[in-house]
């Protein structure tokens, strides 16, 4: 008479708690892929948002105004470009010129 | 402000007037330029070392040693002397015989000068002028109480370093009463009056090179004045170039590194001082001499040098304001 080899099932606590500690492992994966940007149901990776950066700029406007005040003690003003000076200059008919005699 | 422009020529050079409207009690402008016009002809009768007959010929050729002289000629020896003393000898008004033997004996008026360049090609090197040790003005004295003039026989004077600006000062006292004026003798140029003060003078400075402005200034009341080589410029007997700037410890043409100078004084002797003083001593000292009054300094390579208060930058007064 052959022994029938009898299979034992295994119990229910194995199995409810191997789900349990399988589901757990593959939530935790999950969980991770997601974390690090890898989400398995977009396929290619996406990178995580970019931090989104303010530019401060600091804005200055120069307004300068200037008044020409003459040397203290010296009452001429010169130079080649004084021409154009804001001094007015008394008209003559002919310029006054300073040269060697 | 209409002006009366009056030109003539006298002392060797172009005298200019320009005279404003006069004060209360005050003759036209017309008639004070020819009460000016005639001045500067008995100034340069009386005072020129080229008329025979000048008061100046006859100081210097009179053999006694206290000489009477007229209140003019008195002045225009002070203003000698103070120019020697100003510019510690530099500025000499003794040095006839040089000045005559360099080739200077009658008035160059007309004449046209050499041409610079080519003398300062050929010119010796470059040093400043130094005053004689001798010092002979030192022997000159003005005897106002006397009315003469005493100095050792044979030792003349000259008072053409000075006589321009004399001129210039003494027809700016007569006009200081209207309301703006211009004397210009020969470059020697005194301006005043109130309206002056408030519109001034544009004065364009030749350059002695190229006849070019070579800057302009804005005068009020003041004088200037400048020397240069550029018109007072021969070949002497032995070809060399000569110039009537002389050094006075060697009474030779001074040969400085400066062919120009324009000065800026109070009154035009002392702005013709200056300007003589200045290109007598070179770049150096000519900075030294023009760093108070201000003036410009030309180099022989024509470079145009601001000294003193022309070459200080412009004041910049920043009001305060808010800013927008």
């Amino acid at each position: 008479m052959t022994e029938r080899h009898r299979v034992r099932r295994p119990g229910p606590a194995p199995v409810i708690w191997g789900s349990v500690a399988l589901f757990a492992v593959l939530f935790a994966f999950l969980t991770y892929q997601l974390a690090v940007g890898r989400d398995p149901a977009l396929g290619a990776k996406v990178s995580a948002p970019d931090r989104r950066s303010i530019v401060i700029r600091r804005v200055i406007k120069h307004r300068i105004v200037t008044t020409v005040v003459p040397t203290p003690g010296a009452s001429s003003v010169s130079s080649a470009p004084s021409v154009s000076a804001p001094v007015p200059v008394a008209p003559a008919a002919a310029p006054v010129v300073t040269s060697a005699s | 402000m209409s002006e009366h422009d009056v030109v003539f020529d006298a002392m060797g050079s172009h005298v200019r007037l320009l005279i404003g409207e006069p004060g209360p009690g005050m003759e036209p402008a017309p008639a004070a330029a020819e009460w000016a016009r005639r001045f500067v002809f008995e100034f340069d009768a009386a005072l020129s070392r080229f008329k025979p007959d000048s008061e100046l010929r006859a100081l210097n050729d009179d053999p006694r040693e206290r000489v009477p002289a007229s209140p003019l000629l008195r002045e225009a020896v002070r203003a000698g002397l103070a120019a020697a003393r100003r510019s510690g000898g530099l500025v000499d008004p003794t040095l006839v015989e040089e000045i005559e033997s360099a080739g200077y004996v009658a008035s160059r008026a007309g004449v046209p000068g050499a041409p610079l360049g080519a003398a300062l090609a050929e010119a010796p090197p470059r040093r400043p002028a130094a005053p004689a040790r001798r010092a002979r003005w030192r022997r000159f004295e003005v005897d106002d109480e006397g009315g003469t003039i005493v100095r050792p026989p044979g030792l003349r004077f000259d008072t053409g370093g000075t006589g321009k600006g004399l001129a210039a000062d003494l027809l700016a006292e007569r006009l200081r009463g209207y309301s703006r004026f211009v004397v210009d003798c020969g470059g020697d140029i005194r301006i005043g009056g109130a309206d002056a003060a408030v519109t001034p003078y544009a004065v364009f400075v030749e350059h002695p090179l190229t006849g070019d402005r070579a800057h302009v200034l804005r005068l009020r009341s003041e004088a200037v004045a400048t020397s240069g080589l550029n018109v007072r410029i021969w070949r002497d007997p032995d070809g060399r170039y000569s110039h009537h700037l002389l050094d006075p410890s060697t009474g030779e043409p001074a040969w400085t590194g400066l062919i120009g100078v324009t000065a800026l004084a109070g009154t035009a002797v002392e702005a013709e001082t200056l300007s003589k003083a200045a290109l007598l001593s070179g770049p150096g000292g000519g900075r030294e001499i023009l760093r108070d009054r201000g003036g410009l300094l030309v180099h022989d390579s024509g470079w145009v040098e601001r000294v003193g208060p022309l070459a200080a930058p412009p004041t910049i007064r920043l009001p305060e304001r808010a800013v927008a």
